[in-house]
Parts: structure tokens; sequence; C-alpha cells
């Protein structure tokens, strides 16, 4: 079982660098358009920071609730993505045609930012639940860790 | 609306297999009905899907709205869409027959269970349908990564085989992506029926030429073609009798569809690497694998694992079908895949229903059968017909079109591989057979356990399929030459 | 023979691609211990996303992130971003791989007790 860490000095950093590296996570998601970065990577990073939160304070501390309520968000960000290509199909056009997008008030390149923004951010869910369960079923011994 | 069809079947399986996690933290038993109610709509979906496509011709669906070349398609032909019902109804009925073994055993985690047998056949529809040369990768991918999740669920044994398999078949999908990359590096595009228009005049280009060397390599190594078939024979043995159909009748097939698709649609029927025509060594190796796997499978004492090389056979039967060149063998390939994969699925699940009823694990242990189960020992009397090859089941008419295409393109080698590849299976199966009615040993304390009504019902379904595929053959392969063949044939 | 090795080595980010390809391939066949094979595939995978980036380069080319919003794009002064969307894919479908991989690991070493091949197949027997 992993416990928490000893050192004050480790504790104290912790509690610091957490919420910065869930903000970069945050920006590398949303800037993906401009630089490099998008949605893998953004998701990533996120459950990095939970991860870390793990390590360093335990599974069973208040910081690490969070991350054991997460996994239990399974195909959450697979569901926003297939769900907006499932608008698009509902709109009319092709799966994942983002122009077909029932949304008032907006031209079409618009439309597709918005599609892609929003697909960005189903991968990056998918990708941090994703992260932080593979660590959870690796550190688990013997009960089973979740449905 | 009927142009959506293969967003459609592909959508099916995948929304609810990403939904079930969530709906299973609530409602554990609502996976089943839910899994078993979205396959069998994606089954009536693709038989409309084969409808529409008799009616008016192949749709080609171009997602994101931006046209190919750049864009991905989805290309649903005649070709597609036959194998398409196949996979579909046999993945209902294995779910069907995967049911009584499973929801005890699994307890909690019944829930990925289900959702990988439902990401499986997401995976494997979209190699079917795939355009595109990436998204053959990815599917294969994503089936596979099912796949060995799958086959570990057993635990002891299972996980050996299932590490053994990942790393093998991580390997395959490596030297897969390797030889597309080539492709793009040679020709700057993906897209398959792009690419068939820039490939053949590029055929003594090193890079195409190693590109399609590395893309059979790992192609192989999925479809588990003779000399690289070593993850086969543990993973089916091992695996859980209720994914053992899954993996014999899906997974395998799919990968030699994709190889097909890049043989004949992209690639060309004619090329030759040094004036040698590639489908003069498809034939070789198929059969190499077709009589050496029958070979194998006389020697081996464990049912299942004699199932397993009866499979590496059939898929050497079938690429000696395709690999003939004209259209009699192609069309006689594709009818012997559909079939082996009904086999497949038939032979497994009777292993199954035997093991869970008798115990049955060894050739020995068939003993238990004789005289109990007639309805079991039918089964195994039609399957067996229809793997070595006697009318009318539908083995038979696959391996006399096989036959037929051998001998009109004069390939006698051909001809010899399947003849002995017969014998021999003909001769695996008396040796079942003779334990079955001949066994002289007082039956053993085993006090048999009733199989399921599910497990009776998938496997009288799959064995009325085998013979219904016998007597409707000929519409079958009629439509096969009249919409399925490749331009070059 | 000479401006075929000539040849070789004017294009170096494909012998390394090679030889990262052999190495792992080595890992993977001949060492016992279960995680090393994993390191051996890691490798063979990583050399291929690497094959992957090195087709996309051009001489005196930049990232393929457009500098300005306006005027027409060069397509001579950025790489090819399409090998980078199927490193992308690559990349995600090597870490799925690792996880289901770990996890195999992981389950057989609890029943098992041991890490080592040889181990594991006599105690198979």
């Amino acid at each position: 079982m992993i416990q928490a860490h000893d050192s004050v000095i480790v504790l104290m950093l912790g509690r610091l660098l957490i919420p910065l590296v869930q903000l970069f996570g945050l920006y590398v998601l949303f800037f993906g358009q401009y630089g490099p970065g998008g949605g893998f990577v953004g998701g990533v990073i996120f459950g990095a920071s939970m991860i870390l939160s793990i390590l360093i304070f335990g599974p069973s501390a208040s910081y690490s609730k969070v991350a054991k309520k997460v996994v239990h968000g399974d195909g959450l960000g697979l569901l926003i993505f297939a769900g907006v290509g499932g608008l698009c199909l509902i709109g009319g056009g092709e799966f994942l045609n983002y122009a077909a997008l029932e949304i008032p008030g907006l031209e079409v390149a618009s439309r597709r930012y918005v599609g892609i923004m929003l697909t960005q951010i189903g991968v990056a869910v998918d990708v941090a639940v994703t992260v932080i369960s593979i660590v959870f079923s690796l550190s688990s011994n013997d009960e089973d860790s979740h449905a | 609306m009927s142009h959506h069809l293969p967003a459609l079947l592909f959508l099916l399986p995948f929304l609810t297999a990403i939904s079930l996690p969530m709906v299973g933290l609530k409602h554990r038993e609502w996976c089943r009905p839910m899994a078993i109610a979205a396959v069998s709509a994606m089954s009536v979906a693709s038989i409309v899907n084969v409808v529409v496509i008799m009616d008016s011709g192949e749709i080609r669906y171009a997602f994101s709205g931006w046209a190919p070349p750049i864009g991905i398609e989805w290309v649903d032909d005649g070709l597609a869409s036959v194998i398409m019902v196949t996979l579909s109804l046999l993945a209902l009925i294995s779910l069907i027959n995967a049911g009584p073994t499973s929801s005890s055993a699994l307890g909690q985690r019944i829930v990925p269970y289900y959702t990988l047998i439902l990401l499986l056949i997401a995976a494997v529809t979209g190699i079917v349908f795939a355009g595109d040369l990436f998204n053959v990768f990815v599917f294969l991918e994503v089936a596979a990564l099912s796949g060995y999740a799958l086959v570990g669920v057993a635990g002891g044994k299972a996980l050996v085989s299932a590490f053994r398999y990942l790393i093998l078949g991580t390997l395959g999908a490596s030297l897969y992506l390797l030889g597309v990359g080539y492709f793009y590096a040679a020709t700057g595009t993906l897209n398959m029926a792009d690419l068939a228009q820039r490939v053949p005049e590029l055929m003594t280009s090193k890079a195409i030429v190693g590109g399609l060397i590395f893309m059979f390599l790992g192609l192989g190594i999925k479809m588990a073609l003779m000399p690289l078939h070593g993850w086969l024979p543990d993973a089916y043995t091992h695996a859980p009798d209720a994914i053992s159909p899954f993996l014999a009748s899906l997974v395998t097939k799919v990968a030699l569809i994709a190889w097909i698709r890049i043989m004949f649609w992209v690639v060309g029927a004619g090329a030759e690497i040094e004036h040698v025509p590639v489908l003069f060594l498809l034939v070789e190796l198929g059969a190499l694998a077709a009589v050496v796997g029958a070979f194998l499978a006389l020697t081996q004492h464990e049912v299942k694992r004699m199932f397993a090389y009866g499979g590496i056979s059939h898929i050497g039967l079938i690429l000696i079908g395709v690999g003939i060149g004209n259209p009699t063998g192609f069309a006689g390939g594709v009818f012997y895949l559909i079939n082996d994969a009904v086999m497949q699925a038939a032979l497994f699940f009777l292993a199954g229903a035997a093991m869970y009823q008798y115990g049955v694990r060894t050739i020995e242990d068939l003993g238990r059968l004789r005289g109990q189960a007639p309805w079991m020992t039918g089964a195994l009397i039609i399957m067996a017909m229809s793997m070595v090859g006697f009318p009318p089941t539908g083995g038979f008419f696959g391996k006399w079109y096989i036959i037929l295409g051998a001998l009109e393109a004069q390939n006698y080698l051909a001809v010899a591989a399947v003849i002995i590849s017969t014998v021999l299976t003909l001769a695996y199966f008396i040796k079942l057979f003779e334990r079955i009615f001949r066994d002289t040993q007082p039956s053993s304390g085993i006090i048999p356990v009733e199989a399921p009504l599910s497990m009776k019902v998938s496997i009288g379904v799959v064995s009325a399929a085998i013979i219904l595929l016998g007597l409707f053959s000929d519409p079958i392969v009629g439509f096969l030459l009249d919409t399925a063949l490749p331009s070059g044939l | 023979m000479l401006e075929l090795i000539e040849v070789w080595l004017h294009r170096p980010n494909f012998i390394a691609f090679v030889i990262l390809f052999l190495w792992g391939f080595y890992i993977m066949v001949t060492h016992h211990n279960l995680v090393k094979k994993l390191i051996g595939m890691y490798i063979v995978q990583t050399s291929v996303i690497f094959f992957l980036v090195a087709i996309s380069a051009k001489t005196g080319a930049t990232v393929p992130i457009l500098l300005s919003g306006t005027g027409p794009v060069q397509a001579a002064t950025y790489t090819n971003p399409l090998p980078h969307v199927l490193t992308l894919t690559a990349i995600v479908v090597q870490i799925a791989t690792l996880g289901v991989s770990l996890a195999l690991v992981a389950a057989i070493y609890r029943k098992y007790g041991t890490l080592d091949e040889d181990e594991i197949l006599k105690r198979l027997e």
C-alpha cells in the first residue's frame, strides 16, 4: 500500500505544486490550437497531478478522495466525444462533421472550433481517468479496486 | 438515413460499450441485456445494409465531411457488407453463449468484461469497413488490446498465455505500422483508393516492397499464419470457454480481411516483386499452413488445442483460395472464410459446453459423452462434416470452389495441399469420434451438470447455420462474384 | 559498395531507427525477466514512432504550427504534419498497451511469485 510521505519538505512542496500542475494541464488543453498540446497531453498532465497527490499524501488523504471518485467516470470522456459526433449526425451531416452542429448564432468556422474544443475536453477527461485507474489497479494488492 | 449505415453499425456497440461502466455502477444486472440488445440491433442493421448495398451499390462514408484523399473514409461495399452480417450474427450468438459461465464467476468484474467484449465487436467493425491504412492499425490495436485482457480473465495459465499473445501481437502491430510508414513515405497518401492508383507503377521501389513485406509480416502475426502462429494455441486453449469463440471467429478473420483488402484493393492482384507474383508467395505459405496445421492438430491431446490448430490450417486454406488469382478461387476463399468463422465458433461452443457439463478437457475425457449427450454428439458430427468437407455442409462447397479455381489456374500444388489437408482433418476427427464411440473404459465418477439453455441454443443455431450455408451456397457465391470482386480479377 | 555506405551515413536518423528497432527486438527475445521483455517491446514501438517522425522532417523547416494568421501558407517552411498525427495516435496505443501489459505482469507476479520466464514455465507444468 502507498503511504503518505515522511518528509515535511515533500508534503509542503506537494501542496504548492499540485494546483500549479493542474493549472498547467488546463492551459495545455485549451491552448492546443496555438501551440503544441491538445487533449491527450492535457489529460495526461492533469491525471499526473492526481497521481502525484496519491503518491505524496497517500490514498486515504482528503486530497486523494477526488481521485478515487474520478475513477468511477470511466467512459465519460469517450461519451462526450461520441456524443458530439452523434449530435453532428442528428444535425444532418456525417459523423463528426462539426459544421452540422445545431448551435444558433454561430457561423461554420466557429462551429468547427466549438466541436474540436468539446472533443479535446472529452479526450482529456478520458485520458486523465485512464491514467489514474491504471495507477489504482496496479497499486492495490488483493481487493478489487473498482467495478 | 441509409447513407449513415456504416457509422451506425460502428456506433451501436461502441456507444453501448462506453456507457456500460457508468450504468454498471448502479445496476450491474443491466450489463448483459444491454449488450445483447446492442448486438441484436447491430445484426438487424447489418442485414439492412446488405439489402441497401444490393440495391444501390457501395457507400463511401467520409468522416467529418472532408472529402478523400485528405479526409478519412469508410468503404461499405459487397465484401464488407457480407462479412459484417457474418460477424455481427456470430457476435450475437457468442454473447448469448457467454452468459452462464461468466456472471457467477466474475462478480464485480462483469462490467469491464462486457465493456471489453463490446469494444472488441466495435473494433472488428472498424477494420472491416476501413478505407484508410492507418484506420486499420488503430482498430487492430483496439481489438487486440481487448483480446489480451479477455484472455487473461481466466487467471492462472491464461495470464502467461495472454502475456505471450500481448508481446507477439504488439510486435505484429509495430511491423504493420512500419509498413504503413514506408507506404506513406513513398506515395504521400494513406487512403486505399488513392494508393491503388499510385502503387502499381511504384512496385519496383524498395520502399513499397519493404512496406508490403512489413505489412504482411505484421498482419501475418495477427492472423496466425503458419510460421508466425506461436501465440495462438496457448491463447485459445487457456482462454475462458466463453471468450474462445470471440477470438477464433472474429479477431484472426478480420486480420485476414485486412490483408485481402491491402493485397487486392491497394497493391493489385498482378503485383510482382522482381518478376515473382506476390500471389504465388501467398499460395505457397497457405499450402504450408494448411498441411502443417492439420498435421499438428493430429498430435494434440487437449480438445481446444486441437481445434486451435484446425483453425490455423483453415487460415492456410483461405489464403490458398484468394491467392489463386481468378474469380472462382477468390469467391471460394471468401465463402470459406465465412464458413470457417461459423465452424470455429461452433467448435469452441461445443468445447465450452462439454467442459461445463462433463468437465471435458482432453480427448480421453471425451469418452464421457458416450451415449449421454446425443445432441452434443450430433452437433459434433455436423461440425466435423463441415470441417472435413462433406456435402451438404458449407465447408464442402467452399473447398469445391477453391479446388475449381485452382484447377482453372492449373495450380496443382494448391489442389494437392487442399486434398492433403482434408485427409489429415478427416484423420483427426476420426480420432475424436473413436474416443466417443468406441471407448471401453467404464465411465468415471463425474456427475454431469446440465448445460444451461443458452449453450444448447447457441450450439443448435450454429449447427443449423453450417447446413444453411451449404444449402444456400449458390446464391451467396453468386452474390460474391457479382459485387465483391476486386477490380484486378 | 562504398557509395552505399556513404548514402547510409548521410541519413543518420534512419540508422538510429534501425539500431533501436534491432536492439529492442534483441532485448525482447533474449532476456528472461518479463519486465525486461516489456522494456524491449516498448523500445521497438518507440523506434517505429521515431521513424514516423523522421520521415516528416525537412531541412530548414520549423514545427507545423502556423506562425501568423495572414498570408498564404508556404508548405516548404513547415514540416509535414500528417506523420505527427500518426505519431500521437501511436503513442496513445503504446501507453494503452503498456498499461494492459503491466497489469498482466502484476497479476502473474501475484499468482506465481516470480517474474523469471523459465521459472514460470517450469511451474506451469
